[in-house]
């Protein structure tokens, strides 16, 4: 379901992603998966 | 993480499902407009050194399930070496014999690879066509069929008669693909194949959705086109409904097509002043990886022949006693006549067999149709694409028709020990029927950048006289 149209294309593989800048949790225990999901 | 979610609703999510770990709001969308390609579900797999590892715009457990366990795995020498420049050619000189073609699935895609085959190749190598049922369908009259303008054994061919042609046909279920060992597996038997052409297309599952054989007619199938038809006859006026009940979902314009055709048909029948046809579909437009200009001209038509268009319908479930359909967090909506398109799956044999990726689908090169297996080859709907624009190509026949004629080309040229050049580059159209012997085609390039370069030709009768005349040479070239 398509929740914002803003020619968003996602991250490639191997693309760095700034945990600190974006306020993430450190990936401290080997990795991290970050799932989008909508309720409603 | 919830992308416009509170830390309440959040809270109240983690609660609701007994997860183990937090679940981070993201209020104001921040990351999710960084990070998605717009889309919900979407999974990103981050490694430990921070790099995105896999990205996934599809959500399907099974699939996702065994791309994690094979991250995990320690590698091996063979799998840390890069891929061998040379695939060798499978040594049929030592059996004797020719090669052993197996498509599984007579569908568009295995069809034209098993006539490809055949033309090109010597009697010694067998071509194998393998598909539990016994009768070719051409889906793209399905509709027509719903709404009584072909019958049943109009639109079917029997795959034995292939035969005649120097295939041969096994009409059994597969129930076991095994690439290492370059084997598939019916009840009954066992058979070797140097190469492997999997056309399994979509599996449909209606006994997913509780009710939908008490409450929906199944468009996507004969049995549910002619109990449509039936309705249809007997139908003196109400509300119509078309729903789509989960994404993914084969031939995009189909919702479209079948609300257009029944219009036209219940005018036609002098009810549409007491009717109502309503479009249920989880897609924020129609047919939305051909993009915002293909939308609004649908739904242009769509708003001209007083057709309620419901975009963003996440369906929950359906109550058959009250004959509501319910979308996620929405009211019930009454509907007398339901057509329901129902969830697809990966076919069973195919993820059972571990061939699936994180998509819940076959994964292969886009140009090639490779699979990771050597000599085995994945095309049409059993396939996971993922385009330039971060959507996947749309499940259609038009697709599995082209890519089979590479895949059956680059196999040629292995057979012979020439280098494969034959690549499939994207191209497609897709005919929009709109009732009253009209219809639109859009035709393009999905394989364009950044985004599919799809045009749409305005409605007229000579694009329904094409797709008429396509389905007259389709059921009679291949038989």
């Amino acid at each position: 379901m398509k929740v914002i149209d803003e020619g968003n294309k996602g991250v490639a593989e191997g693309t760095l992603v700034p945990l600190d800048e974006l306020g993430l949790p450190p990936s401290t225990t080997g990795g991290l998966l970050i799932v989008f999901w909508k309720g409603q | 993480m919830g992308p416009f979610e509170t830390s309440e609703s959040c809270q109240e999510w983690k609660e609701e499902y007994e997860l183990p770990f937090d679940v981070i709001p993201d209020e104001d969308g921040t990351i999710f407009k960084k990070l998605s390609n717009g889309w919900v579900p979407y999974t990103l797999l981050v490694g430990s050194d921070g790099k995105v590892v896999l990205w996934e715009s599809e959500f399907e457990e099974e699939g996702f399930a065994a791309v994690v366990e094979k991250l995990f795995q320690e590698p091996t020498d063979a799998q840390a070496e890069p891929e061998a420049a040379v695939r060798a050619v499978p040594q049929r000189a030592g059996r004797g014999l020719g090669a052993n073609i197996v498509i599984l699935g007579g569908g568009a895609g295995g069809l034209v690879a098993a006539h490809h085959l055949r033309r090109k190749l010597s009697g010694r190598d067998r071509i194998i066509l393998i598909d539990r049922s016994p009768n070719h369908l051409f889906q793209s009259s399905l509709l027509w069929h719903a709404v009584g303008q072909r019958r049943a054994d109009q639109i079917q061919r029997p795959l034995s008669d292939l035969t005649r042609k120097g295939v041969e046909f096994i009409n059994e279920e597969v129930v076991e693909i095994d690439a290492a060992s370059r084997q598939v597996r019916t009840k009954s038997q066992a058979i070797d194949f140097d190469f492997l052409i999997v056309s399994l297309g979509a599996q449909l599952r209606p006994d997913e959705v509780e009710g939908f054989d008490e409450m929906a007619l199944n468009l996507y199938d004969l049995e549910g086109t002619a109990k449509i038809n039936a309705a249809l006859d007997s139908f003196s006026g109400g509300t119509v409904g078309v729903l789509v009940t989960d994404m993914p979902f084969k031939c995009p314009a189909a919702p479209y097509e079948a609300a257009l055709l029944v219009e036209s048909f219940l005018r036609k029948k002098g009810v549409r002043d007491r009717s109502e046809i309503h479009i249920y579909t989880p897609e924020h437009q129609p047919m939305p990886v051909t993009g915002t200009a293909m939308g609004e001209a649908i739904t242009k038509v769509l708003h001209k022949r007083n057709i309620q268009y419901h975009p963003l319908f996440t369906f929950e479930k359906m109550d058959p006693s009250e004959r509501t359909i319910i979308k996620s967090g929405g009211e019930p909506q009454k509907v007398d006549l339901l057509l329901a398109i129902p969830p697809h799956r990966a076919p069973e044999v195919v993820r059972s067999s571990g061939l699936i990726g994180s998509s819940g689908w076959m994964h292969t090169d886009p140009h090639t149709m490779a699979t990771e297996h050597e000599g085995v080859y994945a095309i049409g709907d059993v396939n996971s694409i993922r385009l330039a624009n971060g959507k996947n190509l749309p499940m259609a026949g038009v697709f599995a028709h082209y890519e089979a004629g590479v895949v059956a080309e680059r196999i040629l040229a292995e057979i012979e020990g020439k280098p494969a050049t034959a690549t499939f580059n994207g191209k497609g159209y897709c005919w929009l029927e709109l009732g009253d012997g009209k219809a639109g085609i859009a035709s393009g390039n999905f394989y364009a950048e950044p985004e599919p370069a799809v045009r749409l030709y305005p409605p007229m009768h000579p694009w329904h006289w094409g797709k008429v005349l396509f389905e007259k040479w389709w059921l009679r070239h291949w038989f």
